[in-house]
């Protein structure tokens, strides 16, 4: 029934089990599957907008935009922690989604990564699929997990204050995990009796291909020359499939790359009392299922809108005196500045992110070269949803040209979404209501 | 880029040339080939032939050629071929149209003598344009006379024996579309629940169509797709017959004060929440009778949350809760400000209900919070799964019409009206003469208002606001308002009145009016209304709700209370996706919501809701009949091999619409045999051989095989599908199959055509048909300028979206000429509808669709209908190019091509302040633009004056005369309807013809078969071209039933 082909593909496959594998894994997993440069995607969600102090507080150097655009743009103070990645960063100012408006402003995390029509949703529809579940779905056939998804609270909270910034094709919140050890534990230490059981689903799958396949070339034997066309494209699909479902249960076997986990702590919550070893923790472990291509598309929302969830006490627990919705409401001199001062502490956290993501080796670079990673909020300042916050990092061997801050002239962000697709040789005609890509702007390979 | 292949002397035909050049210019060189060695001719003959195929299935095209055989002598035209024409063409021609510099988008470099059917369409147009001299321009070398008639005289030659040729066939294999794929399964399954969600959307073919076997491709994310649905798809028809159902079931039961034990707690569900009082609302749980076994579901009443709301407020801390009250809620959030009268009033027999009106749609102010009149029950648990069942105990509100403002007081005389004094008490006791109609007017002390007004009479209750207006000039001078008409019934009435604290209350006056009287006509065609009931499921937000329609509306004409049933399958329906822990006590909180449904704001009696029963899953027996129809009944049951032997071959010859054959079964079998071998259970490897049988190709494709190149008969169950994928959009049907396996189809077609059209299912072919042949998929994404155009709400949308489709459907059952389709004294309309062109006071049909006539030259026929008309527009202005395009493609069948690549920016301002009329000649009259637009614009400037909104706008300022391309002038649009009944019904029915006949084979017809239907439908024409006619002529055709 298999090719024979496919038979020795899988015992070659086979013998590799046991033997400990460093970079390049992929050669392993066949040629199909082995690929050129490996293209991740990393989205980063912080709510209430970023502090942009009204001009007569008197603090304008601690706006979150930088001031100039272009090649001279200069970091403000809440972004000065960024400043080594200069070469490796760039920010976009001036893009919304068109739909954000719209709809109730607290609506605009759940609409972040989804442009879609909240004010307005298709009958029977809860939301639209977000940008990290496009990528997930083309490139879940090169690493182990299609997606992880990630929040400071689990679950998916509920619509219009959402606990998470993934949805699925269908529109439907993806639960996120807020726990480091949970996290660790089912990435690299999958537990016998799961992956066991992961094993016999695929085996199965690929057992009711192989019957489909036989069925198929049965018909195709019957058809006419030109209508054997169709069928042909049937059977490479098909094919594709079962390689794809082959190479899944290869990862079962195969054992994970070996890595530095002792600077984790994984006892750290999010009801800790210094919220920067908590993001520092997840930051780790993202960089660390990027190195052992455990997944390529993550999703991690770092606050939560409007005083939800537990990330609204961290700026009291960093000293600064209000919960991060109040701090994004205040409009005094004293309020804006320690609502900028929560930047800049989240400045601190994303460069420890982007120098653990350019430590490790890669394909072509590090593995930060790789990733594109979109940090940003649903909102300017609180509960505006034009004028987006926007970093883009990482990338360059996807033709990501950085070191700039471009201002847009009220661009659709899904615009933005696209050219990332495209930059990861994602193959879409369109995303959400993009109206093409970003021209003249840090995309050169689309 | 290459250089332009145009030389003199054809290159050596050595391999490196050949392995560099395309599949073309190795047929254009072969050829030349023969042109120069006659002793290889015969082989060269075969070689092109050869070629001509292989190229053609490269292509995915049908390629038809003379079969070529050694002996058999070739045309006269394909030798004249070099000697005449190509020279001419290579004089005159491929300069400019060539493979590299194709200008317009035509090359000619590459016909050949042969006139394959490919190339008819073009050669026709070559043909076109060198007999009206257009071709080649002006400014370029012009061939000489009698050029000119050695070349047309050589393609009409060649057509005329390319159309002789027969059309040999092969098979057909198209894929099922996504929505042939939904009823397919559904009816197939006997499930509810829609599945295909996740497959994208199919593309569509050049004519617009989805089931174009050229346009449906498919690829690995698809197929993906059809296994995931396929493994849910049975987990939801299979269950396991050991276990017994959980089944929820409970009601609501509404009226003033029914709750003898209120909850205690003030309930919240977050700010605004709307909730009706505590005592006026009952909740049950209950345990319905069933023919089976099951356990009832307690809803879980004991709760521990953290986070909720006090106000506007977010409150943190832990709290528990422990009553149904916390987890079953009434709530009526809507969008306030309701204009006339209350919105909901509860009154000791349940709870009234005005028509929802929408919430206002302006952007920037958009309100979520729903319409107003807006109930629903909030609720933490509801089913997962399953079908559902909603019950609505409702009646017709035995209602006074409320008066507007304005509205004048009846004079009281002694005989004709009865007053009730309330200056002393708010309550008194009348005696009614005459039963009959009634005005009440309502007598005050001047003063200020006191808010609402609420009477109560009799029984009934009303309510709503008091348009005082002073009765004279004094400065005490009461206060009267025109309240409400009643019907009345003789004998003693008991009134009682509240306004405020009753303080300004003096007297209550009951006026007779008579019948004829324009108030009593008015309140005979308000009392005649009923009020539409519709439930809608889905999930509380905190900026409102997330709802969509279960089942269809239902008139509610009866006055006394009865059950209204509606059903669907939970899945199809927004659910919040929370975790089940979640500790907020606003997460997770799904709706049933009940309203009396909106049309245009008519005067209505209101909605009487007694109380609201939920059941689900909902199963009328256990196992329910989706798991019995797979699990069929059988002596063997208890023999594994065997019963799985009859399970999988019986499911499988349904799937495939035809017995399966002995090596099918066999492999079927064996993927059952291989997961028992597995450790699988016998249910669990049928499932795995059924999932097989979901997705292979003779279940997921239309097929049918062909033996060779002519024409053969389609085998009856070929047929049978044939037949219901395009009537039905789905799989055939029992009897179908039944007269397929007796071989009686063919001879049965007309009566089973006509079963056909008079099945429910037929609404499917409308649909599909009419949104893609009439290209209604533009009005759904067209962004209409609301400031411009607030008629056209989102609600008016989804019904005028509907206008097309039920026009179709009409004309087709009532087997109308097709001459309806373009020029009609009649629209077919439901209130909304009729609303949107002013048509309301014909209207009183609800929400159906029913013929109505007019007298309005602007209406009637499908090219007046705003659904059309709208799409085609930018959504601020009309626009004549779109709908040109529109109806040259569309309604007369002369699309124009698609066009060129690079076409250049116009400088649209250049200061001079030009009318559209002036602008778009501008545009027209660009060199290589003038050729398209000719027969473009003429066909759309008669419809300037319907703007984007649809609607017709007699404007003088706005020009709308145009000539046509045969030199016909037409002034207003209904001369061009006239023009197109009258003169050019031919075209039309041509047009009707083709599109329908694509459709239904899914594939472009041939130069041929487009001659065909030309030629031959021409014969309808002596019956008018009736439709359902003009349908048995494309399935009694050879396109149709050979293959």
């Amino acid at each position: 029934m298999l090719s024979p082909a496919k038979l020795d593909r899988r015992a070659v496959l086979k013998g590799l089990a046991g033997v400990t594998l460093a970079l390049p894994l992929l050669e392993a997993m066949g040629k199909d599957v082995a690929e050129q440069q490996p293209r991740r995607f990393c989205a980063m969600y912080t709510a209430n907008g970023m502090s942009l102090p009204n001009k007569k507080n008197g603090i304008d150097d601690w706006s979150w935009f930088p001031t100039k655009e272009g090649k001279e743009f200069e970091f403000g103070k809440s972004t000065e922690p960024l400043r080594p990645f200069r070469e490796k960063l760039s920010f976009l100012s001036g893009m919304y989604h068109p739909n954000g408006p719209k709809a109730d402003p607290h609506l605009c995390s759940d609409m972040w990564l989804t442009g879609a029509p909240l004010h307005n949703p298709k009958p029977g529809t809860f939301n639209a699929v977000a940008l990290d579940q496009v990528v997930a779905q083309h490139t879940k056939q090169y690493c182990r997990q299609p997606s992880l998804v990630l929040s400071i609270d689990a679950g998916v909270g509920f619509l219009s204050r959402t606990g998470t910034i993934s949805y699925n094709s269908e529109g439907k919140p993806i639960p996120a995990e807020n726990n480091p050890r949970r996290v660790f534990d089912r990435l690299f230490r999958g537990d016998r009796s799961s992956l066991a059981q992961q094993r016999e689903g695929l085996q199965r799958r690929i057992r009711l291909i192989d019957a489909v396949l036989e069925s198929t070339r049965l018909l195709n034997k019957q058809l006419g020359q030109s209508d054997r066309e169709k069928m042909d494209q049937y059977l490479t699909s098909l094919n594709e499939i079962e390689s794809r479902l082959i190479a899944s249960e290869k990862w079962i076997d195969v054992p994970l790359k070996k890595q530095d986990y002792s600077k984790l702590d994984l006892d750290v919550t999010t009801e800790t009392d210094k919220p920067a070893d908590y993001y520092r923790n997840m930051f780790d472990l993202i960089a660390l299922a990027f190195d052992a291509d455990i997944t390529r598309s993550v999703a991690f929302m770092l606050n939560r809108e409007d005083g939800m969830g537990i990330s609204d006490t961290f700026p009291l627990k960093l000293g600064l005196g209000r919960t991060h919705h109040n701090l994004s409401h205040a409009e005094d001199k004293e309020g804006q500045l320690a609502f900028a001062k929560y930047d800049l502490f989240l400045s601190e956290q994303v460069a420890h992110f982007l120098g653990r993501l350019q430590e490790y080796k890669d394909l072509g670079g590090s593995v930060l070269d790789n990733t594109i990673v979109l940090f940003g909020s649903g909102a300017s300042t609180t509960h505006n949803p034009t004028n987006l916050p926007t970093l883009i990092a990482g990338g360059a061997n996807m033709g990501l040209r950085h070191g700039v801050h471009i201002r847009q002239a009220n661009t659709p962000m899904s615009n933005a979404y696209l050219s990332i697709l495209r930059s990861m040789k994602i193959e879409a005609a369109s995303f959400a209501d993009s109206t093409g890509v970003l021209h003249d702007s840090i995309f050169s390979a689309i | 880029m290459r250089k332009p292949h145009a030389p003199a002397s054809p290159p050596p035909c050595n391999p490196a040339s050949l392995s560099q050049q395309p599949a073309g210019d190795i047929r254009t060189m072969t050829s030349r080939k023969m042109v120069q060695s006659s002793g290889f001719l015969s082989l060269a003959v075969v070689l092109v032939s050869v070629l001509h195929l292989t190229a053609g299935i490269a292509h995915g095209q049908k390629t038809a050629v003379a079969p070529a055989t050694p002996s058999e002598p070739k045309p006269a035209e394909e030798v004249e071929f070099p000697k005449v024409v190509q020279p001419l063409l290579k004089k005159y021609c491929v300069r400019c149209h060539n493979v590299d510099t194709m200008k317009s988008g035509v090359r000619v470099d590459h016909l050949t003598g042969a006139a394959e059917d490919r190339h008819l369409a073009l050669w026709n147009g070559v043909l076109k344009q060198v007999t009206t001299e257009s071709m080649p321009p002006e400014n370029e070398p012009q061939p000489t006379a009698s050029e000119r008639k050695s070349l047309t005289n050589w393609i009409g030659r060649s057509l005329m024996v390319a159309r002789s040729r027969p059309t040999p066939r092969n098979g057909a294999v198209r894929r099922l579309t996504v929505s042939q794929y939904r009823n397919t399964l559904r009816d197939l399954l006997g499930l509810q629940e829609d599945f295909t969600e996740v497959l994208p959307p199919d593309g569509l073919s050049k004519d617009g169509f989805t089931n174009h076997e050229q346009s449906l491709t498919l690829s690995p994310l698809q197929i993906e797709a059809y296994f995931d649905i396929a493994e849910r798809a049975l987990d939801a028809a299979i269950v396991d017959e050991t276990k017994r159902p959980v089944i929820q079931n409970f009601r609501m039961e509404l009226g003033s004060k029914i709750n003898p034990e209120p909850c205690p707690d003030i309930l919240i569900l977050g700010a605004l929440s709307e909730l009706l009082n505590n005592a006026d609302f009952l909740v049950r749980e209950l345990k319905p009778g069933k023919p089976f076994d099951y356990d009832p579901l307690r809803m879980r009443t004991a709760y521990d949350f953290i986070e909720g709301y006090a106000g506007n407020d977010t409150v943190r801390g832990w709290k528990k809760f422990d009553s149904i009250y916390h987890s079953v809620f009434a709530c009526v959030r809507g969008t306030p400000g309701y204009p006339k009268g209350q919105a909901q009033q509860v009154i000791p027999s349940g709870l009234l209900l005005r028509p929802a009106i929408p919430s206002p749609e302006i952007f920037g102010q958009s309100n979520t919070y729903g319409p107003m009149a807006n109930f629903k029950i909030s609720l933490r648990e509801l089913p997962q799964e399953g079908n559902f069942r909603v019950t609505v105990e409702a009646a017709r509100y035995d209602d006074a019409l409320l008066l507007n403002p304005g509205e004048k007081i009846q004079e009281a005389t002694a005989a004709s009206a009865t007053t009730a004094d309330l200056s002393t008490s708010p309550d008194a006791m009348l005696s009614i003469d005459k039963a009959g109609l009634y005005q009440i007017d309502v007598h005050c002390a001047p003063g200020d208002s006191q808010g609402l007004f609420s009477l109560k009479l009799g029984e009934r209750d009303f309510s709503g606001q008091l348009h005082e207006s002073k009765s004279g000039d004094a400065k005490d001078a009461e206060q009267v308002a025109a309240f409400a008409i009643a019907r009345l019934p003789a004998g003693e009435l008991k009134l009682i009145a509240h306004f405020g604290n009753n303080s300004r209350l003096k007297r209550i006056v009951l006026s007779r009016v008579a019948d004829d009287s324009e108030p009593g006509k008015r309140f005979l065609a308000f009392e005649k209304r009923s009020p539409l009931l519709g439930v809608h499921l889905g999930l509380r937000r905190d900026c409102g709700s997330t709802l969509a329609q279960a089942g269809d509306i239902q008139t509610v004409s009866a006055g006394e209370l009865r059950d209204y049933v509606f059903e669907g399958a939970i899945r199809d329906f927004p659910s919040p996706d929370v975790e089940k822990d979640n500790v907020n006590y606003l997460a997770g909180i799904r709706e049933i919501g009940v309203r009396s449904e909106y049309t245009d704001g008519r005067d209505m009696p209101r909605l009487l809701v007694r109380s609201i029963e939920f059941e689900g899953p909902y199963f009328a027996s256990w196992p329910p009949a989706s798991h019995r129809k797979i699990f069929i009944e059988s002596p063997h049951r208890q023999e594994p091999a065997t019963y799985a032997s009859e399970v999988i071959c019986s499911f499988a010859s349904r799937a495939f619409r035809r017995p399966i054959t002995a090596i099918e079964e066999k492999s079927h079998l064996a993927v059952w045999q291989k997961s028992i071998a597995k450790g699988r259970t016998s249910e669990q490897s049928i499932k795995d051989a059924l999932l097989v049988v979901l997705t292979s190709p003779q279940f997921l494709f239309l097929i049918e095989k062909s033996s060779g190149p002519q024409a053969e008969e389609l085998d009856p169950y070929e047929l049978a599908s044939k037949l219901s994928y395009f009537l039905w959009n789905t799989a055939p049907d029992e009897r179908l199959l039944e007269l397929a396996a007796k071989n009686k189809l063919h001879e049965s077609l007309d009566p089973e055509i006509e079963r056909m059209i008079r099945d429910p299912r037929f609404g499917q072919f409308t649909q599909e048909f009419a949104s893609q042949w009439l290209s209604l998929d533009k009005f759904d994404v067209v962004a209409v300028d609301a400031g411009r155009y607030p008629k056209l709400t989102r609600d008016a949308k989804t019904q005028l979206r509907q206008e097309p489709v039920q026009f179709l459907r009409h004309l087709i059952e009532r087997n109308l000429p097709l001459r309806n389709l373009v020029q009609a004294d009649f629209v077919v309309a439901n209130e909304v509808v009729a609303s949107y062109y002013n048509l309301a006071d014909r209207s009183e049909s609800g929400m159906r669709f029913v013929p109505i006539k007019h007298e309005n030259g602007s209406l009637g026929g499908v090219l007046t209908q705003a659904a059309i008309l709208a799409g085609l527009s930018d959504g601020r202005e009309a626009n004549p190019t779109k709908r040109g395009a529109w109806l040259a493609r569309k309604i007369i069948a002369e699309p124009p091509d698609d066009p060129p690549p690079n076409v250049p920016q116009l400088k649209d301002d250049d200061g001079s302040k030009l009318t559209l009329r002036q602008k778009l000649e501008r545009h027209r009259n660009q060199e290589g633009c003038a050729k398209c637009h000719s027969g473009i614009d003429p066909w759309g400037i008669p419809f300037q004056k319907f703007e984007a909104g649809g609607l017709f706008k007699p404007d003088p300022m706005i020009d709308s005369r145009s000539t046509l391309p045969d030199g016909t002038e037409v002034a207003e649009l209904t001369d061009l309807k006239a023009y197109l009944a009258e003169k050019r019904i031919d075209q039309v029915a041509f047009s009707f013809l083709k599109h329908t006949a694509s459709y239904a084979t899914g594939r472009s017809l041939s130069y041929n078969e487009l001659a065909f239907l030309r030629e031959q439908g021409v014969k309808l024409r002596a019956n008018d071209y009736r439709l359902q006619d003009m349908l048995r002529f494309v399935i009694h055709s050879d396109l149709f039933l050979k293959k």
